[in-house]
């Protein structure tokens, strides 16, 4: 579904991105796991272009979607949801899911989406008038994974959903990621909390100051010594 | 006294209507765009010129004049967009703030070789026409100067809080990755963003234009006062730009009718300076609590 190839992204003369092949298949969960700094979110904003790549490319579904700008890549069908939550604090939840929409032509058929994210989220549906900047943390989090979801995308990029979170909503968000997936959405997961979202996940990458350092199926990574020591904890 | 007092005020409301109009366009822009345009009240003055085209030497009603005048304008702040803020957008700030006030020097000058120098009168078929009641009286060119200036106010709360394109501007304004993400084109919402804001300025041009005079440097008149006011209403502050340019508009005037004209400016500065003493994001600015 998704093919990158020597993808390299800079920031003036930091080189974030080194070369990295990655490869995701339909109806999978990968993650992408690695250290502070290095380039994980970096390589979803230049999957979503908000970053422009210094050189490689990136084909989804067959079309080579590289240097498109980040309207087109939406329309093709892939949403981002990026580190931080990011929500829009001065819009209402209901406003926040709406501009999730935003590229959406079959806006009469939105409620389908209304319905399966409050069934996600009940809290959503309980908070849908209240101004995104007055949610909780996790609140937020659940918000930008549900507007994230609004565009009805084929592939979901999702940065560190669990960040900042209490284990038990921790916990509820890798159920929801699960579930999501189960539906059929393919899934981009990075994670700092590399035990779980290898646990939840087909395959993993482990980036390392900019590159791919060690990839294979999650098990594997789960059982391999370097991921154990560097990122397990072990 | 009495008399006075509602002169007065009816004054204010005249001139916090032009601050609130051209200020509206200053803070949207800077609140999308990021961009602090010193070329703004340029286009008032030019509103101001291209309603005096219309309406005086076209011979075309005021009212029909104002929206043409009003359109014109934003045509015109859309390639002020394409021409100098796109090409701008990520050159350092300083480069941004060069660049709008040359447009502004431009502009001026521009000006005074295509209409010279001198002030020029604005007549309307409402400046003649009073309205009077308990012994006050008013032009109907004041009163309409407040009466527009609520409609287009009206219009603009609705565009930005019920339309698609409003939302997006609100997005593009509150978090521009995140908008982005969204898939909203950024420089189309800056396009009409610009547009909407030469309009107003625009509106304010031609609706005072004929209750003072019209001239080349009746931007730069208007600027600093401005300014003022998008700071005290918090920059990028749409609500907070309308109440700080009537509060302004009521204290600058009833400063002038009560105490003595030479004190307005005082005033108004008095006010800025004591509100970013004690509530340095401005009057309505929107204090840190957001959660990030
Ligand atoms: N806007 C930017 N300008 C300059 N350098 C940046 C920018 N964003 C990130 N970097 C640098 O690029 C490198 C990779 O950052 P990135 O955010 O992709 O890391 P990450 O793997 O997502 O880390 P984290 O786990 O902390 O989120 C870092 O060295 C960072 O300092
Ligand atoms: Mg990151």
């Amino acid at each position: 579904m998704l093919k990158i190839r020597d993808l390299s992204v800079h920031y003036g003369k930091i080189k974030a991105v080194r070369q990295i092949d990655m490869d995701i298949a339909q109806g999978e969960i990968v993650s992408l796991i690695g250290a502070n700094g290095a380039g994980k979110s970096t390589t979803l904003r230049a999957l979503s272009g908000l970053v422009k790549a210094a050189g490689g490319s990136v084909e989804f579904e067959g079309k080579d979607i590289t240097g498109w700008n980040a309207k087109s890549i939406v329309e093709a069908g892939i949403s981002h949801c990026p580190e931080g939550r990011q929500i829009f604090p001065r819009m209402t939840v209901m406003e926040n899911l709406e501009l999730g929409a935003y590229t959406r032509k079959d806006t009469k058929n939105l409620s389908v989406e209304y319905d399966r994210i409050f069934e996600y989220f009940p809290v959503l549906a309980q908070r849908r008038s209240q101004m995104g900047g007055t949610l909780s943390g996790g609140e937020q989090q659940m918000l930008a994974i549900g507007r994230a979801l609004m565009s009805k995308p084929k592939l979901l990029l999702l940065d560190e959903p669990s960040l900042g979170l209490a284990p038990l909503l921790v916990e509820k968000i890798f159920e929801i990621i699960q579930n999501i997936n189960r539906e059929g959405m393919t899934v981009l997961l990075i994670e700092q909390n590399a035990w779980q979202a290898l646990n939840i996940a087909n395959r993993g990458y482990v980036m390392e100051t900019g590159s791919v350092a060690v990839t294979g199926a999650a098990s594997e990574l789960l059982h391999n010594d370097h991921v154990r020591r560097a990122y397990l904890g072990e | 006294m009495f008399q006075e007092f509602v002169q007065q005020i009816v004054n204010g409301l005249v001139l916090g209507s032009t601050y609130a109009l051209i200020a509206l366009g200053l803070t949207m822009i800077y609140g999308i765009l990021g961009i602090v345009n010193w070329a703004h009240s340029e286009l008032y003055m030019l509103g101001a010129f291209v309603g005096v085209f219309l309406v005086v030497h076209l011979k075309l009603p005021f009212l029909l004049g104002l929206v043409l005048a009003m359109l014109v304008m934003a045509l015109f702040g859309m390639a002020m967009d394409l021409l100098v803020f796109r090409p701008l957008r990520s050159a350092p700030e300083m480069n941004m703030i060069i660049g709008t006030l040359g447009i502004s020097i431009f502009l001026v000058q521009a000006a005074v070789i295509v209409f010279s120098p001198n002030p020029v009168r604005f007549p309307t078929e409402f400046s003649d026409a009073y309205l009077s009641f308990m012994g006050i009286s008013i032009t109907l060119q004041r009163l309409m100067v407040f009466c527009v200036t609520l409609v287009l106010i009206a219009l603009l709360n609705y565009i930005i809080k019920y339309t698609t394109v409003g939302k997006a501007m609100r997005a593009c304004e509150q978090n521009r990755d995140a908008a982005k993400l969204m898939g909203i084109d950024i420089n189309r919402i800056s396009l009409i963003t610009c547009a909407i804001g030469a309009a107003l300025a625009a509106a304010a041009g031609t609706l005072v234009g004929p209750i003072f005079l019209v001239s080349p440097q009746m931007g730069l008149a208007a600027i600093s006062k401005v300014f003022a006011v998008v700071i005290l209403g918090g920059m990028g502050n749409v609500p907070g730009a309308i109440w700080a340019a009537f509060i302004l508009g009521l204290a600058e005037s009833l400063t002038a009718g009560f105490i003595s004209s030479y004190y307005k400016d005082v005033v108004t500065f008095c006010i800025l300076i004591t509100v970013l003493i004690i509530k340095p994001a401005g009057l309505f600015g929107r204090s840190q609590i957001e959660k990030v």
